[in-house]
């Protein structure tokens, strides 16, 4: 008996649904497993790890606040990634590309803070973060374009470029280095949180709405609008089904290709600019490892802008809450969450399989 | 003579530090001559150094270690594989999640074995013997590089004997010729009756093995002792930028190894050879750490660069379908 794959038509949105519910479940069935294989309860840690330790907890809204500054840099970084994936152009570059904008941000920060008004000053400050983000970005595109260079492997390089650039900014004491303290001996990044800060919204009682995450939103409608009801989504989606077709169809595809791997890295630049802006400092560890993981999670969610905002949530719940779920189980390390991630993406990869293919059997003699 | 030894620990210094680069790289050489872009060489490392360490001290073998880290490395691979030429899902996507799962592993185990005592590399003779270096006879005496060439552990050895091995499989055999040829072309290969399936499955397997063998080494390279960042400390990306500068060939790979070793050296013993030869090389203490670290990337970047110019000439060991799924029914 022999089985070949054969492509699917397109399979109901339910059935899809359950087939990545059960990749889910499967996955976290695996980690209840290596739970209880350390000897840890698997329903109270992950009780724990879901809820974030926010149920009864008085300083609950202030967790929800921290975990809403990690949710944000993710989520609009996945979806910058997602508009480059379309079209098939491979940018992983996200790290570089938010390393360069948190730079310039915090240089706009440092040398403008002062003297301009604070609104102003935050302005400025994006749209530097994203110029130079998206000029990082368009280097890889440019080379694809001009010499057919691989971006996949471009911009991994760009991004530990960009990397010990930051690294070098920040362990060099030096007169020309504004980004440190010139009072401190040992080298300290300068906290412009005083003068330069993007402003939050009381929502009632103690809980507090940064202007970062209403800019986020709305940025993450206009993007769906760009690539569902525009010309220029469009071409994105034709590139990224046949450069050849897009071609024929008189598509100037280097323009096109050109203009989204800048769109893609500006975005990201804006990201690290919000990031910055809200944490007043720039750190070594400034991409909380955002321009990996906002790959995975653009992936994960099948490049739909609203579901991105969902996946980067429950992937940020993740992270987060396994930090929290490690002060109560010492014994489970919080790399755990990393783990957990891996085996959930390998599932709905193995689910997507037969989403999008199925299994038939040869009959003997055809 | 006391210059002169800051000659050959240099060198010494060069090898010692760096041959798990050229595990890294010969072990991802073959994935990618079968045409897979597996970006998982960082996890993979890790796993392979985590378990060979672990099982390694427990049954006080070198051999055990490097056995188990072969192992791990391998399983890792044939997660890779199942996921990318079965299940045909995105290597990119698979591979950078191998990287994330495998720290993950490396940790999680790390930490739980930590927590019920950490073997100690010191304690077990047979590793520590076993590690430790070997004169090559005659060779080893020639003065200043002969100590700094020459006298090295076996894993060392090991690690060029494997890039020689591989360098001459793809080059010399018929296993390598249609190795590469399923690089090239997949669909090509698949209509002259090579078994592609296959032929993809075991050299993912065995290039992730090779890497694992690179990770137990950066392991045992820092005596084992396990602290809160990992061992292979970002050299399975540098090993990614190594395959691109050594033109897919692992005999270059040796060479690249080197060159990428000699920046990475100069960052630590800089000072030290500045002060050495405060005349010739006193500059070098000017130069930011940073500066290295960055090196073998820009290198790398523009080596990327050349090549994808004088690709259009087809010189390039790039392989043609490198990162795109064979889908036998779209042929």
């Amino acid at each position: 008996m022999r089985f070949h794959v054969v492509k699917r038509d397109n399979w109901p949105l339910w059935k899809r649904a359950v087939a990545y519910l059960i990749a889910v479940v499967a996955a976290l069935l695996i980690g209840a497993v290596i739970l209880l294989a350390i000897g840890v309860n698997p329903i109270d840690y992950y009780y724990q790890l879901f809820t974030m330790g926010t149920v009864g907890n008085r300083f609950a809204y202030k967790t929800f606040m921290n975990y809403i500054k990690e949710f944000l840099p993710l989520a609009l970084t996945s979806v910058a990634l997602s508009l480059a994936f379309k079209m098939k152009f491979w940018n992983i570059g996200g790290e570089g590309q938010f390393i360069m904008g948190s730079i310039s941000a915090t240089y706009i920060a440092l040398t403008l803070g002062q003297t301009l008004p604070m609104w102003l000053t935050l302005i400025v400050m994006c749209v530097v973060a994203m110029l130079v983000a998206g000029l990082y970005g368009l280097l890889a595109g440019f080379l694809k374009v001009k010499f057919g260079t691989n971006e996949t492997l471009m911009t991994l390089m760009l991004n530990y470029i960009a990397l010990y650039l930051l690294y070098f900014i920040g362990e060099t004491k030096a007169s020309w280095n504004i980004f440190l303290q010139e009072s401190s001996m040992r080298p300290v990044f300068v906290n412009f949180s005083k003068f330069v800060s993007f402003p939050s919204i009381k929502m009632g009682g103690k809980f507090e709405l940064n202007i970062c995450v209403i800019l986020t939103a709305i940025i993450g409608v206009l993007i769906y609008i760009y690539l569902k009801r525009t010309k220029h989504g469009y071409e994105i989606s034709v590139i990224g089904d046949s450069v050849g077709t897009a071609k024929y169809a008189g598509m100037k595809t280097n323009k096109i290709v050109l203009r989204t791997a800048f769109i893609s890295a500006a975005l990201i630049g804006l990201a690290a600019s919000f990031k910055v802006g809200s944490a007043g400092v720039l750190s070594t560890a400034i991409t909380d490892d955002v321009g990996w993981t906002g790959v995975i999670v653009a992936w994960l969610a099948q490049l739909n802008t609203g579901m991105i905002f969902v996946v980067s949530a429950l992937i940020c719940v993740l992270q987060f809450g396994s930090t929290v779920a490690a002060t109560t189980y010492a014994q489970v390390d919080s790399s755990f969450a990393n783990m957990l991630q891996g085996i959930i993406l390998f599932l709905v990869l193995a689910a997507d399989f037969f989403i999008r293919f199925r299994i038939v059997r040869v009959k003997k003699g055809e | 003579m006391d210059k002169l030894s800051v000659i050959t620990s240099f060198v010494h210094n060069i090898v010692v530090f760096n041959i798990p680069l050229l595990y890294g790289t010969v072990g991802e050489i073959m994935v990618e001559k079968s045409g897979s872009l597996n970006l998982g060489v960082e996890g993979t490392m890790a796993v392979g150094a985590i378990f060979g360490y672990i099982f390694g001290c427990y049954a006080n073998s070198l051999g055990v270690g490097i056995m188990v880290a072969f192992l791990a490395g391998a399983l890792f691979g044939l997660l890779f594989a199942a996921l990318t030429v079965s299940l045909q899902a995105n290597q990119n996507i698979t591979g950078l999640t191998l990287t994330t799962f495998g720290l993950g592993i490396y940790f999680f185990v790390g930490n739980s074995v930590k927590a019920n005592g950490w073997p100690v590399m010191g304690n077990y003779s047979n590793i520590k013997d076993g590690f430790a270096d070997i004169d090559i006879p005659l060779l080893s005496d020639i003065p200043v590089i002969g100590r700094g060439l020459f006298s090295h552990n076996m894993l060392v050895f090991l690690g060029i004997a494997i890039a020689v091995g591989v360098w001459w499989y793809l080059k010399h055999t018929t296993l390598g010729l249609k190795l590469r040829a399923i690089g090239e072309n997949p669909a090509a290969a698949d209509s002259v009756g090579i078994n592609v399936k296959r032929m993809k499955y075991i050299h993912i397997c065995v290039g992730c093995g090779i890497m694992g063998i690179g990770g137990y080494y950066m392991g045992l390279n820092m005596s084992g002792s396990f602290n809160s960042s990992c061992w292979i400390n970002g050299y399975g990306w540098i090993a990614v930028a190594l395959v691109i500068f050594a033109n897919w060939s692992p005999a270059i790979a040796i060479i690249g190894t080197f060159v990428f070793g000699f920046f990475n050296t100069l960052r630590v013993s800089g000072t030290s050879i500045a002060a050495a030869f405060p005349d010739q090389f006193g500059w070098l203490a000017h130069i930011p750490t940073q500066m290295y670290q960055a090196l073998p990337f820009i290198i790398t970047a523009i080596v990327l660069v050349v090549m994808s110019i004088r690709n259009k000439r087809g010189s390039s060991g790039l392989p043609s379908a490198l990162g795109q799924n064979y889908f036998r029914e779209e042929r």
